[in-house]
């Protein structure tokens, strides 16, 4: 069933209208009107409910389930994964609209240039105050202060060319004498950190002004180091303003052939797969690099490479360990826009999924993500060298918080409601039903042996309703369902 | 054979460890106050402390805010471990600045020190962690119970891991059972989620999914049963995460017949310490709750007649710089680390301070300590104390010779 494999890897959830459309016009086809679907912005959205955390939540989840742009705002959300900020951080509680303003950021460039994007998350000033590189001033040799290197590091470990350097197919570039090469060195670091110096926040009266918004950051010159500086092999000369140095570092940064390779693996595992071979992720850097028409870091390009690949295709009938655990968020969406979730309010309100689904959107613990790209999980998967980041957040708690959920959503109607009027129609007839479910939350490939043992549960079910229910309830607790193929 | 555990209490982000515990004497201070700038404590507002032992004729005290730090140090309960970091060998300022050997790869990265600081030195591919290694030599002790020796509070980690031991992970709040069970179609719907869960599935995440909610399923049975039973708490913790944590290994402590273990090693985590921003506002109210989690925990153990049978130890993934960025501190290398128990020798510096003096002889650029004491060494003193004897000890630490002192002496026998 590819449509609802590339539904499952590109939307949060297939749903029958989602289906239908790529039924209707083909795979290539539904990306490209979805690259070009009008954008969904959210801070707009949240100021209109209030600026308050849980409205930030409910517009997200109100994207998630119902938006048109279910592409970019899917993409969004894995680039809210790589490019971390959290209001869990004391220096970010709070500021709602500044937070969800950040996610327009990944909304609006989830499918345009790399190179536009990374320079919109560097001038934010919400990224500003996660990593600290809001207000940083040149060194003070009276003071003894020098730069702040937060930023510095974080945007080359994190946002873009990582710690290693790569070869185009992400396995790590070996010295003569075999070992890993790094991609910086701490005077990279000490480097770039002065380059990062000078910048406020829009509109201040004062360097220490506090004047807190979410507009792009203004350079203050006098605060800008302009000595020369020798950063990842390019020479910074001297009495540069801050903002051409910047856009400068940038570009140095975009440049980088680990970049490609580096984030267009991540990509690959966010939506398609944990364990991508190293020739898919060679034709995916391969469109990073060029587009087709000479354009670098076209991620809408990326992004429809990834899914028309034909590993993201057909990887499930050669690989055995193709696909990927689902994230706890993005099962939770998918049982929703499976079985038509509503709210009666208008308001999607499911605030505090942390607690029972160890993740929500933009309150990782720290800069380093709720899950690990290379984290393997101890036991049959590390043994076989194979990566499942999402199961980092899935441990013997988590494993029972996310079933027990699955239970309040098929048993518990709450603030978002399921449809189960068509489920409990087809009830009476238990293969039916379990066709219709397997089509809906497995991608039609429910294994004979989850089938025997879900008809011989429901058999003992008379209810409808109640059968329609525990099925739902059983499917979504099953392995099967926790596994994206 | 007597109960004995380990806390392991990660300090995320890098603490601050020389403004945790910094020079009192005037002298002492004024070469701190000159290499850390805005990001001094002032010499009137550390706590004083009167070490027994490895204070060098110096004056020290704690910082401000960790007054119940300072009581339980001064109580003889709490020991500081000196410049602790990650070091493949013996390492000079000047064989780091000429590469002159082997070093730990990324230094100054939160993801790999991190990493680094839970493995053993040698073994830096290795996928077993050193307290899991320390789970593996001791898991014969605890008779067979189906419940791991390694327990995380916080999710899985490296450090925990064995070749026969793997992470048992249950949230602060206990372990978790099938809300699905309640009522008599529950028992029914239980019994059909057992059999999806021992089904075996063609692909390796089905099958580790399955396992993980078997596992779960299996030991919560045990836990809950072992916590309803056991000798109920009168301390008080803090309601902050680390206090609920720290609650939670105490009362598993408390139900340590009921659970059938002779040893036990948790895992638990206080984030928040990588400040490179606003760091006079942010560190001192971690100190304080990790001065009140930790007290409140001592508190407990004595109240359970448990305080000679449970070490805690800090770890934290690097120091800090002790030059500043005017408003925080960029990560550094080596640090200090406290340990805590009634087994602890307590009121004692162990290790060597360092000199804090910039481009001094410790200082790697910018104030970046070399460490002076391997995290291989304070390791496996807890493993000694813990059971693992003379060659056990060394094929778990392969480089611990190379380092001299291989008990640091902070633990009695």
């Amino acid at each position: 069933m590819d449509p609802l494999r590339l539904l499952t890897q590109a939307t949060f959830g297939p749903d029958a209208a989602s289906l239908a459309r790529v039924l209707q016009v083909g795979n290539a086809a539904w990306i490209d009107e979805q690259i070009n679907k009008p954008v969904s912005l959210h801070r707009a959205a949240v100021a209109n409910l209030g600026a308050q955390p849980e409205n930030r939540l409910a517009i997200w989840w109100q994207r998630a389930l119902t938006a048109a742009d279910q592409l970019r705002q899917r993409v969004a959300f894995a680039l809210s994964e790589i490019f971390v900020i959290s209001d869990v951080a004391d220096t970010l509680a709070g500021d709602v609209l500044g937070v969800t303003e950040y996610y327009d950021i990944l909304v609006r460039g989830a499918l345009g240039s790399y190179r536009d994007l990374i320079e919109d998350v560097t001038m934010s000033p919400i990224m500003g105050r996660y990593l600290s590189h809001l207000r940083i001033a040149k060194p003070d040799p009276i003071a003894n202060t020098r730069p702040d290197e937060n930023y510095a590091r974080e945007i080359m470990q994190l946002f873009s060319i990582g710690l290693w350097q790569l070869d185009q197919d992400s396995q790590r570039t070996l010295d003569a004498a075999g070992r890993p090469i790094p991609t910086y060195r701490q005077g990279d670091i000490l480097a770039l950190a002065r380059v990062f110096t000078g910048w406020n926040y829009h509109g201040a009266l004062g360097w220490f002004d506090y004047t807190p918004n979410y507009l792009p950051m203004e350079p203050w010159e006098a605060f800008h180091d302009q000595e020369s500086k020798v950063a990842l092999g390019e020479r910074f000369p001297p009495g540069q303003l801050a903002t051409p140095e910047l856009m400068h570092a940038l570009d140095v940064i975009c440049d980088h052939p680990n970049v490609g390779p580096f984030l267009g693996r991540q990509l690959i595992q966010r939506l398609v797969t944990s364990n991508p071979t190293p020739a898919y992720v060679s034709r995916i850097a391969a469109v990073w690099a060029n587009d087709g028409t000479g354009a670098r870091g076209n991620l809408g390009a990326v992004v429809r490479a990834i899914l028309l690949d034909p590993e993201a295709r057909t990887g499930h009938l050669s690989n055995p360990a193709f696909g990927k655990i689902r994230e706890p968020l993005l099962m939770q969406s998918a049982l929703w826009r499976a079985f038509g979730a509503s709210t009666p309010t208008g308001v999607y309100s499911f605030s505090l999924p942390d607690y029972v689904l160890a993740q929500a959107p933009l309150r990782a613990r720290t800069v380093f993500n709720f899950f690990r790209p290379d984290y393997a999980p101890p036991g049959a998967i590390a043994a076989a060298g194979l990566a499942a980041p999402e199961s980092q957040i899935i441990d013997h708690s988590g494993a029972i918080k996310i079933v027990n959920r699955w239970y309040a959503v098929a048993f518990e109607q709450g603030p978002i409601n399921v449809d189960l009027t068509l489920v409990t129609g087809l009830a009476a007839n238990i293969s039916s039903l379990l066709d219709y479910l397997d089509m809906a939350l497995l991608m039609g490939s429910m294994s004979s042996a989850l089938r025997t043992i879900l008809t011989n549960h429901l058999s003992q079910v008379t209810s409808p309703s109640l059968r329609a229910m525990d099925a739902i309830y059983l499917v979504a607790a099953s392995p099967e369902f926790f596994v994206q193929r | 054979m007597t109960y004995k555990a380990i806390v392991c209490l990660f300090l995320e982000g890098g603490n601050d460890s020389f403004n945790m515990i910094a020079p009192r004497d005037p002298a002492g201070h004024a070469v701190y106050a000159a290499a850390r700038g805005a990001m001094a404590v002032p010499r009137v507002d550390l706590l004083p402390i009167r070490p027994r032992a490895g204070a060098d004729d110096r004056a020290w005290g704690f910082h401000p805010a960790a007054t119940r730090l300072r009581d339980l140090f001064e109580a003889e309960k709490c020991a500081v471990v000196a410049n602790v970091g990650t070091l493949l060998q013996p390492t000079t300022k000047a064989q780091y600045l000429n590469n002159a050997v082997p070093l730990p790869a990324q230094l100054f990265s939160h993801s790999d020190q991190s990493t680094l600081w839970q493995l053993p030195s040698a073994l830096d591919n290795t996928p077993h962690g050193w307290a899991g290694r320390m789970g593996d030599a001791v898991l014969a002790m605890n008779g067979g119970s189906p419940l791991s020796p390694v327990i995380s509070i916080v999710g899985d980690t490296r450090l925990l891991r064995g070749q026969s031991v793997a992470p048992y992970s249950m949230g602060a709040d206990g372990s978790t059972g099938i809300d699905g069970a309640w009522g008599g179609d529950g028992a029914r719907r239980l019994q059909t989620l057992q059999q999806i869960q021992t089904t075996t599935y063609p692909h390796v995440f089905q099958r580790h999914i399955a396992a993980v909610q078997q596992q779960a399923l299996g030991i919560h049975t045990l836990v809950q049963a072992a916590l309803a039973g056991a000798h109920p708490l009168n301390t008080t913790f803090p309601g902050d995460p680390l206090g609920k944590q720290l609650r939670m290994v105490a009362r598993m402590i408390a139900a340590r017949q009921a659970l059938g273990v002779q040893r036990q090693i948790f895992f638990v985590r206080q984030g928040g310490y990588d400040t490179h921003a606003s760091q006079l506002a942010f560190h001192a109210p971690l100190l304080s709750q990790l001065g009140n989690a930790l007290a409140a925990f001592q508190g407990a153990m004595a109240e359970l007649g448990a305080e000679e049978l449970v070490t805690t130890c800090t770890m934290s993934e690097f120091g800090r710089t002790l030059t500043s960025n005017g408003d925080g501190t960029d990560h550094g290398w080596g640090g200090h680390q406290l340990v805590l128990g009634g087994a602890v020798r307590g009121r004692r510096f162990f290790g060597t301070m360092p000199d804090l003096q910039l481009n001094g002889p410790d200082d790697a650029g910018l104030g970046r300590i070399v460490p002076t004491t391997a995290v291989d060494q304070m390791a496996a003193t807890l493993a000694r104390w813990f059971g693992v004897t003379g060659t056990g000890l060394h094929t778990m630490f392969p480089r611990l010779s190379l380092f001299g002192r291989e008990d640091l002496g902070f633990l009695r026998a």
